[in-house]
């Protein structure tokens, strides 16, 4: 008796000790070091970008004066105040944390993909980030690593904002134009996408006979890759018209899936659907939207972009909204893009005003309206006619604000001199904490 | 005393050589009757019978034999027979057996032996008070353990917390171990009427034995056994009614509104010269004469009922002992929609098969069923009294009434204001109301109304469209074998599992959404199995050595494997109309998550303890645990501990008649936990998400760290123990304190690595305590008895190393990011919460429009720029050049509790009393109930827009952004339970079948004491539900908690 407890103990003392058992490994989750294939990444990267969408909407919009919030706090958005990081919870947070991982993805992708076209689509999906990130926030923080290493805090120093143009986004965007096909499949990025958003960054740096060059090349080369301006302006919005032929690249959305962002639809804000602001374009209120397309008699854009009874726009109807996509870049946009670099590069004395303006008339003829062509003569005039025009056209898809700061009007049109510091928006105060201030504040806030 | 009993052994031997058999009958009983299934034997011989269902026995025996009468928890008695026919023999029960030992892990210990830190609670005392379940019943009765109403909903575990915080990043909840088995429920798995005796292990070198598992403390859960003999029947009752303490609501009604503005204008509180005269006419009016009101808070809060059958049936046999019992408890919760309802089986046998081998084996069943708020309760409260909650006659004609009045004045159609789209397929117009339906808080329109709140769906459509419940179905076997190889040697072996079964269930349908985005709608269904098997095999030994040297020691092994397998189904798009069934919805709206996880543990541990002619003590423990949830290379640790105690009183130089008892404890020892680490985050795995292109693989949450090990916690303590007048009076005081190296923790990172938080083992922390008990009989005589007990706890903790870092990094957590900045940094404590300082009020009269929300508060306060440098930086503190100062803490600074029970003739009465001081919590209640944070200030109050108010040169900062104008104390006093017994006379119950009786009536926090500054309903109330809470680096923020409860019971308790 004695021999066999012995021999028990000693039995179970080895078997508690030895360590095999200890190897757990779930039966149901691959470890990130077993990918082969990136695919997936791939489009984790793109479902990322759905982060970003309702703050850019609020951010181009209601921070300009195209519409206006009703209710406290969300007001700070019309106010040029350091109260603007209360909002910040709600739309500069998720913005900056979805951006930055789908940074991440798109890193892994480029970082071990050996399919070239995901490495390009990938090299989209980061350029466009990270300009994103800088018409926010100016100087940010660079990571082009797939692993970065989290006791680097220096690596997460904001790089100016030039810098980040310069090595990131013009690189990473003139890698995916050449790697990626004119086709538009499935609503993936695409060339021209790649290229028009090139296009629209050489804008933002001032750089505008790059600008020129790349606009010139999408507008020249969007029939061959059957990107053609709708024939009807309603045509281009509700969720019917998902992926039509005037959408050069949007974020897709989907009310199945389920974005990590769940505050509140972009759609719903200047739709006046929030009840932080239920009459957003009313112009008793604020300066908004409406004056400038009741100043437009005729324009059949108006009925779209503006309910002026309701004071809310119903371009983005309801009706099946939560699954309207977030337009990112569509034909006519790079058409207004191409005008603009067109007058700032070959219009100093006003010579090709004419045929400046004209190549404006297929998006003045849809919305029922005669050629701007006669309408302005001097180069100025004619960047205010193309102003306006575009103010129209992309009302309410998020371009607004950063249009005017890139131009320089934000005084001409907020009406009052509003201190730059408040041309960028706060970086998330959280991001200031956790890197110990190595993320430094933007200046005002 | 042996030899004394041999020698009267030999006296019928000597003196009477009449040897001839003889036939003895008798009865066994004890104080209460008769006992079945008593032990007889002849001594020295194998002859031996058991008492029948009556007691009685008969038995053949010599004359000059002795007869050994045995009963398990009985003194053993020996009685020679010398020519007696009949022997009646009264047992007395073995009080050492059951007072004077305390349960330690694998084991029991002398109480006078024992040398660590364990405070024990008595069946008896637990039964003197009313209780739902056993952590409310141990609430205030032990120092060094923290029970706090943290949730406060029925049903919700309470916070339980043994000395300080072992983690910074996780809960603390102790182990708990019942009759053995440490199981993975809660204490609502156990009902309260089946504990014999609780005891919490609070030093590392008590909680050793128990390794990893008992770094929390350990709370060790003794179930009753059968009664001696025949089977008794016990039956237990009751029956609550409860109503939330505070009888007051916080939120005005429209009428009280509307009075208060005039009455504020009046005396020039409000300033509203700049206001359009029509309109504030018109809302006043609107506000004092909206019909049919109920306050929305009257509404929410009613009378909840409790209801508790409990009934046990428990026995012995010669060899088998016994107990069932069967618990029921049903609950309507004050708050509407609350309740709980569970049902409690146990079953405890067991069974001598041998005079070397016994067995036994335990079943707990526990089933429960919890319904909970479908709805934020916060929100819920915000919407203003202005309605009643379904529409009456009256109030559809007064919403028309105020529209068209509204409208007369400009403003916009009350319609206007439902935004449930042109297909909505419910009522869409305040034109087509019925009597019944729900009101809306659109149908009184919003602000842009002239009046009105949030222009949401109203708290009765959101709560009629929602639904969560909860339901546990939790079950525990355990087994064992145990062998007696000789005396001193055993050999025993455990076998157990426990399984636990939840599902929680939640739908929200799209009429909860005023917007009726399909979005919104949600139908969540989680079931997750967890369940876990232990095999421990220990060997002990024994053995008293020449009266003087007791030695016991044992050595084991234990394996522990846990399984946790889980799906979670969430659904969106949730169609309207249809019954919430996911058969119903498309299947891209199902989002499907599982989870398979095994966690793998296997340990090595041996004790010694000795004790010395019962002066000198000493224990000794090693335990060697490995846990598959920490990185490859760090998974095994070893873990020592030595203890040692000095009986001075029992010194020969120690005489004094007054001091009774004497000792003093020292003790050592090292822990490890696991703290919050779930299976697999030392590895870096990729979750899948569904994306419009397909499946994706998001950023993993965690970062591979194959160097990820255990957090070591060593515990230092020190204790005297005291008895006067034959330990009449008893006094126990222990100073701990607690190093903790490695910390596990979660370390906010940038969000640029893709993650909010990295777990590593990085910090230190220090903690010290001091811990005070104190128990006395104060009067004792056989009518009139007096107890109490009183005890009081310290904590401080202090960071002492956080890697090579001085702070982590600092979290500004709070529900929608109205929450103070938590820091943590060396020399601080855990979960400091900073801000900014404020100096009082903005007042109303600065409001632009101070009628515009129902409340009187600006949400507005006068801020201070501690460095002078004309800006308010709540990114720094003011050491580093910024604005941030420390505004509070949650950890008490102390805590108490006093328990005294009178006993006079056939009454008793027992009250617990219980307190924490110097708390804070961060309540963002009062930004909804006094300004629906959404005032505006005036144009002139500022200008310029600098931050800084033009009249007084101060800088003003809302409330809500980080600062102190939201701290509140968390400071409370309680009388938690009061009870009054009655004891029915034995003679006028043993007629109608009962041998006992006890009727009683009971309060629970029939006094509760709030701290000065505190607004809400529960003090001890701490959010812990959002997403960004981190554990206690982050707590300390309230967001609507549920009320503190006052109940007053019925109850009795009979025994047949």
């Amino acid at each position: 008796m004695k021999i066999n407890y012995k021999i028990l103990a000693v039995l179970l003392v080895v078997s508690a000790m030895s360590c095999k058992k200890l190897d757990q490994e779930p039966l149901n989750l691959l470890s990130s070091s077993a990918l082969t294939e990136y695919d997936g990444v791939l489009n984790a990267a793109y479902y990322y970008q759905l982060g970003a969408v309702t703050p850019m909407a609020v951010m181009g919009d209601f921070r300009a004066d195209n519409a206006y919030m009703e209710e406290a706090p969300f007001d700070d958005f019309d106010k040029f105040t350091p109260g603007l990081t209360s909002q910040e919870n709600q739309f500069f947070g998720p913005f900056y944390t979805a951006l930055y991982k789908s940074i991440l993805s798109a890193n892994n992708v480029i970082d071990n993909s050996t399919n070239a076209n995901q490495v390009a689509e990938a090299k989209f999906l980061r350029g466009l980030s990270y300009f994103k990130l800088v018409q926010v926030f100016g100087d940010v923080t660079v990571n082009l690593l797939s692993e970065p290493d989290i006791s680097d805090l220096t690596a997460l120093e904001r790089q100016a904002a030039s810098t980040v143009y310069n090595t990131v986004i013009i690189p990473d965007l003139t890698d995916a134009m050449n790697g990626l096909s004119a086709t538009i499949k499935n609503g993936r990025a695409s060339k021209y996408a790649a290229q028009g958003i090139l296009g629209k960054v050489y804008m933002h740096m001032g750089n505008f006979s790059m600008a020129q060059t790349h606009l010139a090349a999408v507008v020249s080369g969007a029939g061959g890759a059957g990107i053609s301006l709708q024939a009807n302006f309603a045509d281009i919005f509700g969720e019917s018209n998902d992926l039509n032929s005037e959408i050069i690249f949007a974020t897709q959305v989907s009310s199945s899936i389920v974005d990590e962002y769940g505050f509140s639809e972009f759609w719903s804000w200047s739709g006046g659907l929030d009840t932080k602001s239920l009459t957003p374009l009313d112009p008793s209120k604020g300066p908004t939207i409406i004056a400038a397309f009741n100043a437009n008699v005729g324009d059949l854009r108006t009925a779209v972009s503006v309910d002026t009874v309701t004071f809310g726009s119903p371009k983005f109807p309801q009706t099946g909204g939560p699954d309207h996509d977030w337009i990112e870049l569509r034909l006519a946009d790079v058409i207004l893009l191409l005008a603009e670099a067109l007058n700032e590069t070959t219009n100093a004395s006003g010579a090709n005003s004419v045929s400046i303006l004209t190549s404006l008339d297929a998006i003045r003829t849809r919305a029922n309206l005669s050629s701007l062509s006669g309408t302005a003569i001097s180069q100025a005039d004619v960047r205010e006619a193309i102003a306006n025009e575009r103010r129209l056209e992309l009302a309410f898809e998020g371009h607004r604000w950063f249009d005017l700061v890139r131009t320089g009007k934000v005084d001409a049109a907020m009406g009052t001199t509003v201190n730059s510091n408040y041309h960028l928006f706060p970086i998330p105060v959280s991001e200031i904490l956790a890197s110990f201030n190595t993320i430094t504040q933007n200046p005002g806030y | 005393m042996k030899i004394k009993n041999y020698f009267l052994l030999l006296i019928p031997f000597l003196f009477n050589f009449s040897l001839f058999a003889q036939e003895v009958t008798g009865t066994v009983s004890d104080q209460n009757g008769t006992i079945p299934g008593a032990n007889i034997i002849v001594s020295g011989s194998k002859a031996g019978t058991v008492t029948d269902i009556n007691g009685a026995y008969k038995i053949n025996a010599n004359n000059g034999d002795t007869l050994k009468f045995s009963y398990l928890g009985y003194i053993t008695q020996m009685i020679p027979v010398t020519g007696q026919s009949t022997i009646n023999v009264i047992l007395i029960e073995d009080a050492e057996l059951i007072d004077e030992y305390v349960v330690v892990g694998y084991g029991t210990r002398k109480k006078s032996h024992n040398t660590g830190a364990i405070s024990q609670v008595e069946g008896k005392d637990l039964a003197a008070i009313q209780a739902n379940r056993a952590d409310e019943a141990l609430a205030g009765k032990l120092a060094g353990v923290l029970i706090q109403n943290q949730d406060g909903e029925p049903g919700a575990d309470p916070k339980i917390q043994v000395r300080a915080a072992s983690s910074i990043s996780g809960n603390s909840n102790p182990l708990i171990v019942v009759d053995g088995f440490p199981i993975s429920g809660s204490l609502a798995t156990v009902n309260p009427n089946d504990i014999e005796s609780m005891e919490v292990l609070k030093d590392a070198a008590s909680a050793a034995i128990y390794g990893s598992r008992g770094a929390n403390g350990v709370i060790l859960v003794t179930t009753k056994t059968g009664t001696a003999g025949k089977p008794t029947v016990s039956y237990n009752t009751f029956v609550s009614t409860s109503k939330r303490y505070n009888k007051e609501n916080i939120n005005m009604t429209a009428g009280e509104w509307a009075s208060t503005i005039e009455a504020n204008i009046a005396d020039g509180t409000f300033d509203v010269s700049e206001m359009d005269r029509t309109l504030l006419d018109y809302r006043i009016n609107a506000y004092a004469n909206a019909p049919d009101v109920v306050a929305v808070e009257d509404w929410m809060f009613n009378n909840g009922t409790t209801m508790n059958h409990d009934v046990a049936i428990g026995g012995s046999t010669k060899n088998v002992n016994y107990r069932a019992s069967l618990g029921y408890l049903n609950t309507e919760g004050i708050v509407l929609d609350q309740g709980f309802e569970k049902y409690n089986a146990r079953l405890n046998l067991n069974a001598n098969l041998s005079e070397k081998l016994s067995a036994g084996f335990t079943i707990n069943g526990f089933m429960s069923d919890r319904e909970m708020l479908g709805h934020d309760m916060r929100d819920l409260l915000r919407s203003y009294s202005i309605h009643p909650i379904y529409h009456t006659d009256a109030s559809i004609a007064y919403v028309q009434q105020l529209d068209q009045q509204a409208q007369a004045l400009g403003y916009t159609a009350f319609d206007a204001g439902f935004r449930g789209g042109t297909d909505a397929p419910w009522n869409s117009s305040i034109y087509t109301l019925e009597p019944g339906m729900s009101a809306q808080d659109w149908h009184y329109g919003r602000s842009g109304n002239g009046i009105g709140g949030s222009g949401d769906a109203g708290p009765a459509t959101k709560l009629d469209n929602t639904e969560r419940w909860q339901k546990t179905l939790y079950g525990n076997f355990n087994s064992y074998l145990q062998y007696e190889l000789t005396e001193s040697l055993t050999l025993r072996t455990a076998l157990g599992g426990d399984m636990r079964d939840t599902k929680d269930f939640f739908w929200r349908g799209l009429e909860f959404d005023s917007r009726a985005r399909s979005t919104q709608t949600a139908l969540n269904q989680t079931d997750l199995k967890r369940s876990s098997v232990l095999s421990e095999t220990t060997l002990g030994y024994s053995k008293v050595f020449n009266d003087k040297h007791d030695v016991a020691g044992i050595v084991g092994a234990e394996f522990q494997n846990f399984f946790i397998n889980g799906t979670a189904l969430a659904g969106t798009n949730v169609p309207y109309g249809l019954p919430a069934n996911f058969g119903l919805l498309e299947p891209a709206d199902i989002s499907v998550s599982e989870r398979r996880e095994t966690i793998v543990r296997r340990s090595i541990f041996g004790r010694i303890n000795y004790a010395f002619d019962d002066r000198y003590l000493a224990s000794v423990s090693l335990r060697r645990d490995g846990d598959s949830r920490f990185g490859k290379n760090n998974r095994f640790k070893t873990f020592p501990a030595v203890s040692v105690g000095w009986n001075i009183h029992n010194e020969a130089f120690f005489n004094s008649e007054k001091l009774t008892a004497f000792k003093v404890r020292f003790s050592r020892g090292t822990l490890g936990t696991t703290a919050f680490l779930g299976a697999y985050n030392s590895l870096s795995l990729l979750s899948p998400q569904a994306t419009i292109f397909g499946t994706g693989f998001t950023i993993p949450s965690d970062i591979s760290n194959p160097d990820l090990t255990w957090q070591t916690n060593t515990e230092t303590n020190y204790g005297i123990n005291l008895g006067f007048l034959q330990n009449r009076f008893t006094f126990g005081i222990d100073y701990y304190t607690s190093d903790i190296d490695d910390m596990l923790i979660n370390q906010s990172v940038s969000e640029v690595f893709g993650t909010t938080a990295v777990k590593l083992n990085s910090a230190d922390v220090r903690s010290s305590g001091i811990e005070l008990e104190l128990t006395g009989v104060i009067i004792s005589n056989s009518d009139f008895t007096w107890r109490v007990g009183a005890n009081y706890s310290t904590v401080n903790t202090e960071i002492t190393g956080l890697g090579n870092l001085d702070e982590l990094p600092a979290v500004q957590y709070g529900q929608s990011g109205r929450g103070p900045v938590f820091r943590n940094y060396i020399g601080g404590q855990i979960g400091e919460m900073w801000g900014i300082e404020t100096t009082g009020e903005v007042e109303m009269k600065y409001m632009s429009d101070p009628t515009e929300y129902i409340g009187k508060q600006s949400g507005y306060s006068y801020a201070v720029d501690q460095n002078g440098d004309g800006v308010i930086d709540r990114t720094k503190t003011v050491a580093e050049g910024g604005d941030l100062v420390k505004i509070g803490q949650n950890t008490p600074d102390f805590y108490w509790g006093l328990f005294t029970q009178v006993a006079y003739k056939r009454f008793d009465l027992s009250m617990q009393f219980q307190g924490a001081s110097g708390g804070e919590v961060y309540n963002i209640d009062p930004l909804y109930y006094g300004s629906q944070w959404g005032r505006s200030l005036t144009s002139g109050f500022d200008a310029d827009s600098d931050g800084i108010a033009d009249h007084n040169d101060k800088h003003y900062v809302r409330n809500r952004d980080q600062t102190d104008a939201l701290i509140q104390s968390a400071s409370y006093f309680a009388l938690r339970n009061i009870t009054l017994g009655y004891t029915v006379s034995p003679n006028f119950i043993k007629k109608a079948g009962f041998s006992s009786a006890r009727v009683y009536v009971a309060s629970t926090n029939l006094l509760y004491i709030m701290g000065g500054d505190y607004t809400s309903y529960n003090p001890e109330g701490v959010e812990i539900t959002n997403s960004g809470y981190a554990g206690p680096t982050t707590y300390g923020v309230q967001v609507g908690a549920s009320p503190i409860v006052r109940s007053f019971t019925f109850g009795v308790n009979a025994n047949f």
